[in-house]
């Protein structure tokens, strides 16, 4: 079975008239299926750049990424579109809820996107909403929501097309430690289940829980055992 | 069928809670549609009603499909020629020669000879203008005959003293009612009465005069009366002969070859003059649709106004909700659902706004023509005119915001604060 990202002398350059700044300058990185790995590294060190590459929310400036068996670099941006639709799963630090559309809905809207009929979104919606625990919660606006509350909202909706990997940018950063380790929780909950998760932090103590470590360093892949301090 | 499938319903109801959620943006975004429509259908439907009233006065005429020709003094100034005072004017042979030029166009033709004497009966005493009419006077101008009868051709032929009385003459002269069989003198000349007019009315506004008060003064005589007893001469000159013609359309060509036809009766001399009531009501049609072309323009710059307006505000509410562009972009909207879902908001914006535009118009030609007094009259082309005015400027300045909204970036839509 092939793996589920396999990129190859990743760089993406930002800027252009001589003040390029290049953000990563080669990242090799194969993640397996049902891995749960943590992506580190301090701010500027290039790894929300690499994040947005692997959810294809951005393309590479060169070098190759396989996602989930096809080729993904130089692909169009409503192709990109469908597949992080289809095939992944996002949780932000800040939740990015619609604050004007009920729970309910903000878990069917990528169901929406794909076309799934309204029942099948309601019933699949209702569903996830029990799995991370707030179902009673349906009916009320995001900003009625403690915070914990709503980044279990944002794992119900990233969970909704049945995604072949959730993709978390430091999904505890906005949370105290105990609704912050809960929501962890989930997220290890998940992996057992057989999910693949990539998980973006500069937290160590989170990046402990992950199966493996990969630190980004100056838009590198640091080597085992080069920690930064 | 994509139209009402489940993705508009839902971009649909999702613009629907957009616009319910920002009332005051909304409501300044259908600003300019409100204000458009409202003033296109306001100032169509008081146009409109205006036209149709005034068709209305040339139905109650007696019709458009007449042409007059009235006598025109040929001398201007300085002494008459030799063939000018040899002329002998409009006379009856003129409506007779007329009628027989084109028998299958013309439907009738009347003829009238004015002449101002003493009328007098047991109750009244006046000096009156007394119509001499011939051929089909009454019915080419609308008349009715409530009693009684009309005149023969056999009292037009032989000039018999016989009369009709329009409503007021009868109560002048004949104050306690049933005038038929009456005597009464014009002039010197005993008539019967045999006939009594209807009651001509038309008011052009609810509050105004009767403007066809005057006709219900009519004093009725055969015109051959008129001619032998009173005013003119053996020639039988008249004021006026009217044809009537069974095609609106034919006037114009009628008319020419009854002019020529006129000029050679009349030795070459234009001492007559011809009208044509459907060329003066296209005429004032022509003034009108200039009119209706200053309101199309002034409801056109307003929702050109409005649409300028509507598309600052759609650039400065996109900024507020870049991240939410993101978000939608992330989970999977490709730019085209992005562009339709802006493009679908802004249209039912534009849409509610011209509903409310139309009810506007509608209210505001309604107090416009009751305030003049006349009855509203509204044509389905003006609010198809608004309507699709309203959604082709809503769809054109829609489109600059969605495009905008649908090339943003995700990742930068994401960050943006």
């Amino acid at each position: 079975m092939e793996p589920i990202i396999e990129t190859k002398s990743l760089t993406k350059t930002f800027g252009s008239n001589g003040v390029a700044v290049r953000a990563l300058r080669g990242i090799d990185l194969t993640v397996e299926r049902g891995e749960f790995l943590a992506l580190i590294g301090p701010s500027g060190s290039g790894k929300s750049t690499l994040m947005a590459i692997l959810g294809c929310l951005d393309s590479p400036t060169s070098g190759s990424y396989a996602f989930d068996g096809e080729r993904v670099d130089g692909l169009s941006g409503a192709e990109l579109a469908r597949i992080r639709n289809q095939k992944i799963g996002f949780v932000f630090q800040l939740y990015n809820l619609l604050p004007k559309a009920s729970v309910l809905r903000n878990v069917e809207l990528p169901m929406l996107y794909a076309g799934v009929p309204r029942k099948e979104r309601r019933r699949r919606a209702t569903e996830l909403l029990e799995r991370v625990g707030i179902p009673e919660k349906a009916k009320q606006l995001p900003a009625t929501l403690s915070g914990g509350q709503r980044q279990r909202v944002a794992i119900a909706r990233a969970l909704a097309n049945r995604p072949v990997m959730l993709l978390a940018d430091e999904p505890t950063g906005a949370l105290d430690s105990k609704t912050g380790h809960e929501v962890l929780e989930l997220f290890t909950d998940l992996h057992r289940q057989g999910n693949t998760i990539l998980i973006v932090t500069h937290d160590l103590a989170i990046a402990s829980l992950a199966g493996r470590q990969v630190e980004i360093h100056d838009g590198r892949i640091a080597e085992p055992g080069e920690k930064v301090a | 069928m994509t139209l009402f499938s489940g993705a508009f319903r839902e971009r649909l109801r999702n613009s629907w809670v957009e616009m319910r959620e920002n009332p005051a943006r909304s409501g300044l975004q259908a600003l300019g549609v409100i204000l458009g429509v409202a003033s296109v259908l306001g100032g169509f439907s008081i146009s409109d009603s205006q036209r149709r009233r005034a068709d209305q006065l040339y139905v109650r005429l007696g019709g458009l499909d007449k042409l007059n020709v009235q006598p025109n003094p040929a001398v201007r100034d300085g002494r008459p020629t030799a063939l000018q005072t040899a002329n002998l004017g409009l006379r009856s042979q003129d409506a007779i020669d007329g009628t027989a030029l084109d028998v299958k166009k013309v439907a009738g033709a009347s003829v009238v000879k004015f002449a101002r004497t003493r009328v007098r009966s047991a109750y009244g005493d006046q000096e009156r203008q007394v119509w001499g009419i011939g051929g089909e006077y009454l019915a080419t101008e609308g008349y009715e005959i409530t009693q009684g009868r009309g005149f023969s051709s056999q009292d037009v032929a032989s000039g018999a003293p016989v009369a009709i009385l329009g409503t007021e003459a009868a109560k002048v002269f004949f104050p306690f009612g049933d005038a038929i069989g009456q005597t009464m003198r014009v002039g010197d000349v005993p008539v019967t009465v045999v006939g009594m007019l209807d009651e001509r009315v038309f008011k052009f506004r609810k509050s105004g005069g009767n403007i066809f008060r005057w006709r219900n003064r009519i004093i009725a005589v055969p015109s051959t009366l008129v001619t032998r007893q009173f005013e003119g001469d053996a020639y039988q000159r008249l004021d006026r002969v009217t044809f009537k013609l069974h095609d609106v359309d034919a006037i114009s060509a009628f008319s020419k070859t009854l002019s020529n036809l006129l000029k050679a009766n009349h030795r070459q001399q234009e001492d007559f003059r011809l009208d044509d009531v459907a060329a003066r009501v296209r005429k004032r049609q022509q003034e009108r649709d200039a009119y209706d072309v200053i309101f199309a323009l002034s409801g056109v710059l307003s929702i050109l106004g409005g649409g300028i307006v509507n598309v600052n505000i759609q650039m400065a509410s996109l900024k507020e909700r870049v991240r939410e562009v993101g978000v939608k972009m992330a989970i999977g909207a490709p730019g085209r659902e992005i562009f339709k879902e802006f493009l679908t908001e802004a249209l039912l914006v534009s849409g509610m706004g011209s509903a409310v535009g139309m009810l506007a118009g509608v209210a505001f030609s309604k107090i416009i023509t009751s305030a003049i007094g006349i009855p509203l009259w509204m044509d389905a082309k003006s609010f198809l005119f608004a309507f699709v005015l309203a959604t082709v400027f809503g769809f054109l300045f829609a489109l600059y915001p969605a495009i905008k909204a649908s090339r943003l970036s995700p990742m930068e839509a994401l960050r943006y604060e």
